[in-house]
């Protein structure tokens, strides 16, 4: 059985931890002892362990021994309090017995006589108070306490509500200024991947309200003259309507924008009513105050200022310190930005007037190779027609110069009569020159006119004439070919392939194909892709006319990029040479010669490659050969 | 002088190589026509060693080079080639209606004359005019 449930408990309150040891070490012996350190926990203690004694310092800060000894004799009224104290005031121990206690011990302690003096308490020992007097002036003091007591929460509450505003405002403040940067990051993350100017202006505008909760955000940019700024993005309606009406203020003019920029500094109206400056539009009619932040490209003396931000609140002085500097940290970003914007566009522009130049030049190009291509197709043309002419010309002579010497029954045949009619006709026509021909029927020998005036010489003539004439006409079937209606259906490019070789009289022997089988169908006019391959490998063959083991490799495989399909046709002739590899693909860049086309063909098949949206590459080694893929987008679904 | 007059032809283009031929053949002349640089200079070289030497050559000028790649400068390269066998030897470049300053660039380079492609007969004017002087 632990000993502190048989020996008396005594409880000592009391702040000063010397008295404490020491009352410890002359109680431990023959009691329980229990101790507290102030007056309010004391009697919390005193009612959970319910001592049989408790010994209390009178002078304890708060809420003194007093007030402890009133509080456990209505608590515990049972349980004697004894006073123990080093006050040596006048009637301390009235005054004492008066709050309730039923002892008085005068510190410092007597060890030889305190353990008595405690077990006369404990035996049932009370002191009683002899002026009553006391009582009442007890009272009194407890009345002041309380007074001051409550005044003191009083003024407790009232700090402690002035506090909890403070930080809320803080906190306010705090989670304002968050927004404040959290709008400026934003902004500063935005600009730099905006390179539209106008995009890049009213995402700021929207950043600006949105995430600030500012009533209005526009930006002005300075015009060319230099005179105006011009509103380019605003905030909401009004912005809209003031954008739609060109909105736009003098630079240095009485207006808080104009000013800004013409001195390149931040201009705040914390109460836009007291500022003269500020005009009150009719469409932002809540606005109660206004900083504007002038645009600043580069720093100091060479800052050159493009435009201004202006920022409306809804409230008056909203804007603090801080913010001014969040604020124009955000602008000097926004100018940035623009700048960059505005240097980009200036690269586009230059690029698309190289662009126009270029396709110029191009269509120049082509137009003057078509003129020359066709030019050379014509050149025989005139020359074969003369010779026809003379030709039927020198015939219809003979007949006539016979007819002069046949009998006079023949004249009257009706063909010698047509004949005669039509000597007549090449008598009249002087351009003809039949004296000269008929000279020259008359003096050369017949070999020599055997050789020269024969059929087969005329319709080889007009044969030339046919085939210039139809190398002319099919130059349409290549300029019309890719835009001609198409028929879009899925291809399967193995088997398409392999039908293509099969239809072009290529030797077998030099064809080696190479087909994934499963490989995607792609969605084609089958006839149109035919056209296309049909002149790869047309080229392929003229490439290789001088090579003596030909070898066509015809690969079809999966891209490396899975969307696409790729064809390559692979020839071992002679190779295209670096410095004209880039004009293959230019119309009529290959104008002559027995096996070089109109180059028609190379260009007809990009824009049908390029119409199925794929593309079409080339790399090539003089001497070894060229390789020609065709990328076709796999069928979706 | 002898007989015949033997000319040199030279185009790429099959059906003009063969109408001018046949231009100059109805003219009298004796007409060696190929399609090739390389043949036409193996041509030259023989003929200009044998008794039977060339009299005039007619050159067109963009065909495949010695090299065999279309070349607007194979004509010019022919050219020079035919002139380091035989100096002063005339030489007559073909050329298409837009190609005329490569073709007086010929005539710079020792050509005698050139000739539009078209008119067959005015070439065979030129040509008689230029054996003529």
């Amino acid at each position: 059985m632990d000993q502190t449930e048989t020996k008396p408990k005594i409880l000592y309150i009391d702040d000063a931890p010397s008295s404490r040891r020491l009352v410890e070490r002359l109680l431990t012996a023959h009691y329980a002892f229990f101790e507290a350190t102030d007056g309010l926990s004391g009697i919390d203690q005193a009612v959970a362990i319910r001592p049989d004694l408790i010994l209390v310092d009178l002078n304890l800060p708060q809420f003194t021994g007093y007030e402890v000894a009133a509080r456990v004799k209505g608590l515990l009224p049972s349980v004697p309090v004894v006073a123990l104290t080093a006050d040596m005031a006048e009637h301390v121990r009235e005054h004492a017995l008066a709050s309730g206690c039923d002892g008085y011990i005068a510190k410092p302690i007597n060890a030889d006589t305190f353990e008595e003096q405690i077990a006369h308490f404990l035996g049932g020992r009370r002191e009683t108070l002899e002026d009553e007097s006391f009582r009442s002036a007890y009272q009194q003091t407890l009345v002041a306490r309380m007074e001051e007591k409550v005044r003191e929460l009083t003024r407790a509450l009232k700090s402690n509500a002035e506090l909890n505003e403070q930080r809320d405002h803080l906190l306010q403040e705090t989670q304002r200024r968050a927004r404040l940067l959290e709008a400026t990051a934003q902004v500063g993350r935005s600009v730099t991947s905006i390179l539209d100017a106008d995009a890049l202006l009213k995402e700021t505008v929207n950043i600006l309200c949105d995430v600030y909760g500012f009533y209005y955000a526009g930006i002005f940019l300075v015009d060319a003259s230099g005179d105006w700024a011009v509103l380019r993005a605003g905030r909401g309606e009004a912005g809209a309507e003031m954008l739609a009406e060109g909105y736009k203020l003098k630079i240095g003019g009485q207006s808080m924008v104009g000013m800004a920029i013409a001195e390149r500094r931040a201009l705040f109206a914390p109460d836009v009513a007291e500022e003269p400056l500020h005009f009150k539009h009719p469409l932002l009619p809540l606005t109660r105050s206004e900083i504007v932040l002038p645009l600043l490209l580069g720093t100091g003396a060479q800052a050159r200022v493009i435009g201004a931000v202006t920022v409306q609140s809804k409230e008056e002085a909203t804007f603090t310190g801080e913010d001014m500097t969040t604020l124009q940290t955000m602008a000097d970003q926004i100018a940035i930005a623009i700048d960059n914007a505005r240097l980009l566009k200036d690269l586009e522009a230059t690029h698309a007037e190289l662009v126009r130049t270029k396709t110029f030049e191009a269509i120049a190009t082509a137009t003057g190779e078509a003129i020359h291509w066709v030019g050379n197709k014509a050149a025989p043309i005139p020359g074969s027609i003369a010779r026809v002419r003379e030709d039927l010309v020198k015939f219809l002579l003979m007949a006539g110069a016979l007819l002069q010497e046949a009998p006079p029954e023949l004249r009257e045949h009706k063909f010698a009569q047509m004949l005669l009619a039509v000597e007549e006709m090449l008598e009249q026509d002087a351009g003809l020159e039949v004296t000269r021909l008929r000279e020259e029927l008359a003096q050369q020998p017949l070999r020599r006119l055997q050789r020269t005036l024969n059929l087969a010489s005329v319709f080889e003539d007009l044969n030339i004439v046919e085939q210039s004439a139809r190398s002319i006409l099919n130059i349409k079937e290549d300029l019309i070919g890719p835009a001609r209606q198409k028929h879009l259906e899925p291809v399967r490019l193995p088997e398409l392939l392999q039908e293509t070789v099969r239809s072009m009289a290529v030797p077998k022997e030099a064809v080696r194909f190479l087909l994934v089988e499963d490989v995607a169908p792609v969605l084609a006019d089958p006839e149109q892709l035919a056209h296309v391959f049909i002149n790869l490998i047309k080229n392929a063959m003229e490439a290789m006319h001088q090579v003596e083991d030909k070898k066509l490799f015809i690969w079809v495989r999966s891209a490396d990029d899975p969307r696409f399909v790729v064809t390559d046709v692979t020839d071992n002739g002679s190779g295209i040479p670096p410095e004209i590899i880039d004009k293959i693909w230019v119309t009529f860049y290959t104008t002559k010669g027995d096996r070089g086309g109109t180059g028609l063909g190379l260009s007809a098949c990009v824009k049908i490659i390029n119409q199925l949206g794929g593309k079409i590459t080339v790399e090539s080694v003089v001497g070894e050969g060229t390789t020609f893929s065709v990328y076709l987008p796999v069928m979706k679904g | 002088m002898k007989e015949e007059v033997k000319v040199l032809l030279v185009d790429d283009e099959k059906l003009v190589l063969r109408s001018i031929e046949k231009s100059l053949l109805r003219a009298g002349f004796d007409v060696e026509a190929v399609n090739d640089v390389t043949a036409a200079l193996a041509l030259f070289e023989a003929a200009m060693a044998s008794d039977a030497p060339f009299d005039i050559a007619v050159l067109d000028l963009n065909m495949p080079n010695f090299a065999g790649y279309v070349d607007p400068t194979a004509g010019l390269q022919l050219l020079s080639k035919l002139l380091e066998v035989q100096p002063g030897f005339p030489v007559v470049v073909l050329t298409a209606f837009d190609e005329v300053e490569r073709a007086k660039d010929a005539v710079r380079r020792g050509a005698r004359a050139y000739f539009v492609k078209g008119r067959e007969a005015d070439l065979i004017a030129l040509v008689e005019r230029i054996l003529a002087d």
